[in-house]
């Protein structure tokens, strides 16, 4: 059928063995690549309840099909593993150029599994792979490692790595290529684990595609369609830094601990105040929205920070948290979360966290090493990012999450722990966006805004239809859409931003790319987004979690929000159980949130039935 | 010529949460001013000083955008103006 061969490699760091594997056509056919790859290769790879932190962990980085192209936002990656922040799964998306070596050198996707006995760093050409000794570089920071890696190898060298974060196992550590980071559920701890440092590519464009003459003619359509779309065009210009004043109107923008859906002087961190500070921007590989908006401090306190970013959710994390309206305190933050290798949004989340545990005197200034975590206090909120990463002092602590801080600290704290099955929840209020705030709640991977994005709720978009912002389970049907479209996208690791091209060229693309002629059926690529749902829910239910764990966090079911004067006040989640009745009957998975051997079934995943009906008995407690 | 405009939940606190209205006029820009008429907070989340559309504003009228033509564009009798917000974060 395809004439091409994909294949990923995979890499043992406890043996050394090294190897490249071809990919089934029939698992390609199934899963098309990108997430669907990540996703079943590491459900079938994975003992269950390995200790995400321990050898028998694996780290898949993968790229997407259409990666290393001509084709404009797609040539982002990502990370799946088993999380150690939430024992759930971890996926986690990244950019810039990453992606395009790891298809430059000729792989899907990179399977490391095993621990280095030291510190060491993979180093892939289109030719050799090698496991080197990295004790040079255990300790230098994301940028310090990257240059050195460069140096070392040229200036064709793209290297994915960690910073001090993944190596002190801080739960929530980022990997970072460039200052792009795959941040989320502690994909750098697992790295770090494994005497990860870094992986670097050495490669050249040199791309296998089905139908190359088809894919040329199909990225002139794409670029074109672009261009003429005025979302993209604005993206172009701002970035995402012009949403906080949209979500501040909504009234959702998670303000001091998630008490409040907006901060009071919301005007001093707009987009337009972000652009007095822009000295420049950075584009994916192959993308010209070049959507990263560079920042700069001039003076004051934070003089010579400088950050690629932030972005809407790092713009939030620094500032919305602890009421922080200093956006340059925000700019130095967001550089140290990148240099040093950690994740802005649960960072941030648990920064909050402990402002609110010392206003309510479950934190004291001897439990601070003396720093006063006062809302509004930005320099508090900067050192303590330098010491979580570093894990010094309360850093120690804090670099657990918000799940494990309150489960240490007890004393009703975990009222105040603003997470979904461990995972910090990020910028958007689940009170007011409640498609969304039901996302996090089913979310396989816990509170993340990406796994399920509600642009209907958010901007108003009409597809697949309008919908009532704080409605419940009338809009479980949304939550499952959104869920399973997110999916469809990252089959093939499409941005989430640019995408005024996709209904035109997306399904083309991906078959002139592979040759999966099966894409062409309607309703194919749906069917594979919500194939993958399932089998990433069905790898959580594997490691425990089921409907007990379907939550939010107490505040959102007993508290209501306020917005100072924007629209939502008084809102609270009011029957989370009758949502998720909704929801799992929708999905077709049993009471207990578990897929049901029908679903399995219908989406060509009957071989798992045997493993989940293992699992049927439980009962929801 | 009667359009109906579809609020999006950014503006739905300037209309009181009325989620829908019926408008007068024969292009984009005529029914936005209409509307912005009708519910005065709405006029600065659409348009600007000058009385452009913003640029984080896009208008479709039956589910096609309107863009580039946008305050220009023609509408006719029993059409559909939606208006969304270009904004998202992540």
């Amino acid at each position: 059928m395809k004439g091409i061969t994909r294949k990923f490699l995979r890499v043992n760091l406890s043996n050394g063995k090294i190897g490249e594997e071809a990919i089934p056509e029939q698992v390609e056919t199934d899963f098309i690549g990108g997430r669907g790859f990540g996703i079943h290769y590491l459900y079938r790879e994975l003992v269950p309840k390995s200790d995400p932190l321990g050898e028998h962990n694996k780290l898949i980085f993968v790229a997407g099909p259409l990666a290393g192209t001509t084709a404009q936002a797609v040539s982002r990656w990502m990370v799946y593993t088993k999380s150690p922040l939430t024992g759930a799964l971890a996926r986690s998306v990244s950019g810039a150029d990453f992606g395009a070596w790891i298809k430059f050198a000729g792989y899907e996707f990179i399977l490391v599994e095993g621990k280095a006995e030291r510190p060491a760093y993979i180093h892939l050409t289109r030719d050799t792979c090698r496991i080197e000794p990295a004790d040079e570089l255990w300790g230098k920071d994301t940028a310090a490692t990257q240059e050195w890696l460069t140096r070392r190898h040229g200036l064709n060298t793209r290297a994915a790595c960690i910073g001090p974060g993944g190596e002190n196992l801080v739960k929530y550590a980022a990997i970072v290529t460039h200052r792009r980071t795959a941040s989320r559920c502690g994909v750098g701890a697992v790295m770090g684990s494994k005497n990860l440092k870094a992986i670097a590519i050495n490669a050249e464009r040199n791309l296998q595609l089905y139908d190359p003459e088809g894919f040329k003619k199909l990225v002139k359509q794409q670029i074109q369609t672009m261009m003429a779309n005025k979302a993209f065009q604005y993206h172009r210009e701002m970035g995402t830094t012009g949403n906080p004043e949209n979500t501040s109107e909504l009234g959702i923008f998670p303000t001091k601990n998630f008490r409040y859906g907006r901060l009071d002087d919301y005007e001093k961190i707009t987009g337009d105040e972000y652009l007095k500070h822009r000295i420049g921007q950075f584009g994916c590989y192959s993308c010209a929205a070049r959507c990263g908006k560079i920042h700069h401090v001039t003076k004051g306190l934070y003089a010579g920070a400088q950050s690629e970013g932030p972005e809407y959710e790092s713009i939030w994390a620094f500032s919305g948290p602890i009421e922080n309206s200093s956006l340059e305190a925000t700019i130095a933050a967001d550089q140290l979360c990148d240099d040093l290798g950690i994740d802005t949004i649960s960072t941030g989340n648990t920064i909050g966290f402990a402002y609110e545990l010392y206003e309510k005197g479950l934190l004291t200034k001897k439990d601070t090493d003396g720093l006063e975590l006062k809302y509004g206090n930005h320099k508090a909120m900067v050192e303590l990012v330098k010491k979580i990463a570093r894990r010094e002092g309360i850093g120690d602590l804090l670099a657990e999450g918000t799940m494990r801080v309150a489960e240490k600290i007890g004393k009703g704290a975990e009222a105040f722990a603003i997470n979904a099955k461990g995972l910090e929840l990020p910028a958007y209020e689940p009170r007011g966006s409640k498609s969304l705030g039901f996302n996090y709640a089913t979310s396989n991977i816990g509170g993340s805004h990406s796994y399920g994005y509600a642009t209907q709720e958010v901007l108003g978009a009409s597809f697949p239809r309008r919908v009532d912002r704080f409605a419940e389970e009338e809009n479980a049907d949304i939550v499952i859409f959104n869920q399973n479209n997110v999916a469809v996208g990252e089959v093939g690791i499409a941005c989430a931003f640019s995408r005024g091209w996709f209904p035109q060229v997306y399904d083309k693309l991906l078959i002139a790319a592979t040759g999966i002629d099966k894409i062409a059926e309607r309703g194919y690529l749906m069917h594979v987004g919500e194939k993958i749902v399932n089998l990433e829910r069905a790898f959580i239910v594997r490691e425990g979690f089921g409907r007990k764990q379907d939550t939010l966090p107490q505040r959102m079911l007993t508290e209501p929000l306020h917005t100072r004067g924007s629209p939502g006040e008084g809102q609270m989640i009011r029957n989370l159980d009758k949502f998720l009745d909704r929801y799992y009957e929708l999905r077709g998975w049993t009471p207990e949130g578990i897929p049901s051997s029908e679903k399995l079934e219908e989406l060509g995943l009957g071989y798992m039935t045997k493993d989940m009906a293992q699992y049927h008995h439980i009962k929801a407690t | 010529m009667s359009v109906r405009i579809e609020i999006p939940p950014l503006l739905r606190h300037h209309t009181n949460g009325v989620i829908t209205a019926e408008v007068k006029g024969s292009t984009v820009g005529e029914c936005l001013n209409s509307f912005a008429k009708q519910y005065p907070g709405t006029r600065k989340r659409l348009f600007d000083k000058n009385g452009k559309l913003l640029r984080y504003v896009e208008i479709y009228v039956n589910g096609e955008t309107s863009y580039p033509k946008e305050l220009a564009r023609q509408v006719n009798d029993g059409d559909e103006i939606s208006i969304v917000y270009l904004i998202s974060g992540g």
